[in-house]
């Protein structure tokens, strides 16, 4: 039955503590709904006025991808107070902004991250995969990953391996290319995430590079076409296994090209995907043998 | 004129020019020239890296910008061109990339200047006005619009931001660089002032020259706090002597009078006293060298700043300014004499608009401005961890992209304005051309503003005298009149004072008068 008035008194069954929550009174006890009300009456329709602010709406959204999870605090400008006082406002705004960062942790932490959105913006990736990949980054200095191996390395590795497991994988190269890590940095630390961490990523499909790779060498999208039931014939005979994924992509796009008479160059194909056109020809002749 | 006839010249008028072609031309222009501007102004970004000992220093050269048209890169990494529809539909930005380049240089101390790294990067993404020349869409016939998804029809001129259409609203200012005079009341007397707001590269100071109850003329300027008395400046800017002074001012006897009055009661004789006087005004307890730098710093950068420009050396700068403040002043005395009237702040001759290319300057340059600080502090950072400086690994392009969708998306501009974009008022088709057509007074909504609420005789041919809201935006909102044209402003004055100089105008500071050929 239905009540708008909450009973103070105690559970009419077992007598214990009753909590009220916003539409029904539960007994803490033995969970009997006590009393309830289904009727929400707050307003019918929110108002977006610019003048009005309610405070219980405030503030950015929380994100994985800053140290504090968007949590912190900025002492805001305005053109309105002037001389001293904003001096004064000047430098509590430094001081505030400076106590955000309490240890080294924070620190390296703000860096990798600052270096992981560079990373993410600069190949256009989706922002999940920003989010995901600091906390990659987050568990992997956790689990005390970071120490002797370089934080430029980690942001990249972390990138490297968020991509991979979403299947939208970026080779090595292309994440070098615009990050401030090594290949070398980003291999060890990329092997320490998974050896240490366990991530869910396995062999790369080379369908995952087809797209990118037809969309660079301007191909038309029938000739991506046949390259992925190229990619498809590829699997079906067990040519993947053991091959650079990457090179397996040019060479599907390869064939698909010459099937169409579009006109494209081993040697394109093949630096492209940051193969030898030798690799890129092995595979195409296994892939025509038939 | 019959009906017919009529017709077909509103027929043939309407199908010249599209009906918010004011938008295009600033934007394109923005697109341009405008972009090119802003980065040459900022020319170098520095960084203290050379300031410690055994370090070269450091510093990016910025070079030219380019903007591509917009497109879409895919999660799987594939680009396309975006169409607005595609934007629309999507809830994505219609946004194209910018490439800029840029060139790491090291050296100057011990080692000679060198190149480090020098690419061509994207810098981030520009929103594009749907229409404009850089727009996917623009230049495609009838069937090729309908093909693409978009309404033959539709005007365009807005910005697409998140999946939402937004006008950027032009908006009504003073006219920078203007003498104004008109009278004020202050601890009860009647004032006169003069006023100019000198605007230079997104800087805009108030400068004022004012009559006090002694009759005592003073001016007060951005960073000094209060007036300081008129002739003291004039002096620190150059102009020493009675005569100069007086003869600058104007040659009429009463307004001499004045003058003499003036100059009798005043605190220095020479350039350097004034000077020094400024000097203990700007910088007051601190020392001689650093009083003296100030004052000079000051009156170089905050006082009249319009008058700066490339082809003029300072010495010349500052008599100009001296000559301007006794142009300001003599405003003053002629409004106290009574030979001239107040300015009518409602003139149109006396307002500027601000089109949408305009405000995106501002605001880019904002953004360049912290991309700059963005690529310092990356420089710092990656030189102290020993790594290699490249171009490539400096840049966030996140930086630019969101200091310039935020905006728009949200209608707070830099410089505090808020409501300048909005949602586009797709109620019918006549709605969205008054909504591109609009025109917004900055004064504020809730006072009376009786002056500037009222039809001014000015506005006829320009401005719709029916067509304002009712309540209290009324008189404060305005649109364009049918045949309205808007005439663009081009900052470069070079090529204009090189054409009046060859026509025989002397005497234009930074260009030289040519000698005229003698006719034998």
């Amino acid at each position: 039955m239905s009540s708008t008035t909450t009973p103070t008194t105690n559970c009419p069954e077992c007598d214990g503590q009753l909590r009220d929550a916003e539409r029904e009174t539960v007994c803490t006890e033995c969970g009997l709904v006590v009393a309830e009300d289904a009727i929400d009456r707050g307003p019918e329709w929110r108002s977006f006025d610019d003048d009005e602010t309610n405070p219980a709406r405030t503030g950015a959204p929380l994100t994985r991808s800053r140290h504090d999870r968007g949590l912190s605090t900025e002492i805001g400008r305005s053109s309105r107070v002037k001389g001293r006082k904003r001096r004064r406002l000047a430098r509590m705004r430094r001081q505030h902004s400076r106590a955000q960062i309490s240890s080294k942790a924070d620190r390296n932490q703000v860096y990798g991250f600052t270096e992981i959105r560079r990373i993410v913006s600069a190949l256009d990736l989706p922002t999940a995969i920003r989010d995901r990949s600091c906390v990659l980054f987050e568990s992997a200095q956790s689990a005390d990953l970071l120490r002797g191996r370089s934080l430029e390395g980690f942001a990249a590795a972390t990138v490297y391996a968020t991509c991979r497991a979403d299947s939208l994988a970026r080779t090595t190269d292309e994440i070098v290319a615009v990050a401030k890590a090594t290949e070398n940095e980003l291999s060890a630390a990329y092997d320490a995430l998974n050896r240490e961490l366990g991530l869910p990523t396995g062999p790369i499909d080379p369908r995952e590079y087809l797209a990118r790779f037809a969309s660079s060498l301007s191909l038309p999208s029938a000739v991506e076409r046949t390259a992925r039931e190229y990619a498809q014939l590829a699997h079906d005979r067990n040519i993947v296994s053991g091959r650079n994924p990457g090179g397996v992509a040019a060479a599907c796009l390869y064939a698909a090209a010459t099937d169409h008479d579009h006109d494209l160059t081993q040697r394109a194909a093949a630096d492209e995907a940051g193969v030898t056109p030798v690799t890129l020809r092995t595979t195409y002749y296994d892939l025509k043998d038939d | 004129m019959n009906t017919d006839d009529r017709r077909a010249i509103s027929r043939e008028y309407f199908s010249r020019e599209r009906l918010a072609e004011h938008h295009f031309r600033s934007f394109n222009a923005f697109l341009g020239r405008g972009m090119q501007e802003v980065v040459d102004e900022k020319a170098t970004i520095e960084t203290d890296i050379g300031d410690k000992e055994g370090e070269e220093p450091v510093y990016v050269e910025l070079g030219d910008i380019r903007v591509v048209t917009p497109r879409v890169r895919e999660a799987d990494g594939s680009e396309e061109l975006l169409y607005p529809q595609e934007a629309r539909l999507r809830n994505i930005t219609y946004a194209a990339p910018v490439f800029m380049e840029m060139a790491i240089i090291k050296g100057g101390f011990e080692e000679e200047e060198r190149v480090v790294d020098q690419t061509e990067t994207k810098i981030g993404r520009m929103p594009v006005m749907v229409g404009s020349d850089k727009c996917n869409i623009s230049g495609f016939s009838h069937e090729e619009l309908i093909d693409i998804g978009e309404d033959p029809a539709d005007p365009g001129g807005y910005f697409i931001v998140n999946g939402s259409e937004r006008v950027l609203m032009t908006s009504e200012d003073l006219a920078p660089n203007k003498i104004l005079a008109e009278t004020d009341t202050k601890y009860g007397d009647q004032i006169e002032v003069a006023k100019t707001f000198s605007q230079r590269r997104g800087y805009r100071a108030l400068v004022l020259c004012e009559r006090n109850r002694e009759g005592l003329l003073e001016v007060s300027f951005p960073s000094v706090s209060g007036s300081i008395n008129f002739v003291t400046l004039v002096r620190a800017l150059g102009l020493e002597s009675d005569e100069e002074i007086v003869h600058r001012v104007s040659d009429d006897p009463e307004i001499v009078k004045f003058m003499l009055e003036n100059l009798e009661a005043a605190e220095v004789q020479t350039t350097e006293g004034a000077i020094e006087a400024l000097g203990k005004r700007v910088a007051a307890g601190q020392g001689k060298n650093y009083q003296l730098k100030r004052a000079n710093y000051v009156i170089d950068r905050y006082l009249l700043p319009h008058l700066h420009e490339d082809g003029v050396d300072e010495e010349e700068v500052r008599i100009n300014k001296a000559y301007y403040l006794c142009r300001m002043a003599e405003a003053c005395f002629e409004l106290a004499l009574g030979r001239r009237d107040a300015d009518d702040k409602d003139h149109y001759a006396n307002k500027r608009l601000k089109v949408s290319g305009d405000l995106m300057k501002d605001l880019f340059r904002t953004a360049l401005n912290k991309l700059a600080r963005d690529v310092k502090y990356q420089l710092e950072r990656a030189n102290m961890r020993n790594r290699q400086l490249s171009v490539s690994t400096v840049v966030r392009s996140d930086v630019l992209t969101e200091r310039l969708e935020h905006p728009i998306a949200t209608g707070n501009w830099v410089g505090g304005r808020s409501g300048v974009s909005q949602l586009v008022d797709r109620t019918d088709y006549m709605g969205v051309l008054s909504h591109l057509r609009r025109l917004r007074s900055p004064l504020s909504r809730s006072q009376p503003h009786f002056e500037a609420r009222d039809l001014h005789a000015t506005q006829w041919g320009r401005i719709c005298p029916s067509e304002t809201p009712e309540g209290p935006n009324c008189g404060l909102v305005k649109n364009f009149a049918q045949a309205m044209e808007l005439s663009q402003h081009v900052e470069d004055e070079q090529t204009l004072k090189q054409e009046l100089a060859a026509m025989g105008v002397e005497g234009i500071p930074g260009v030289e008068s040519i000698e005229q050929p003698a006719d034998d």
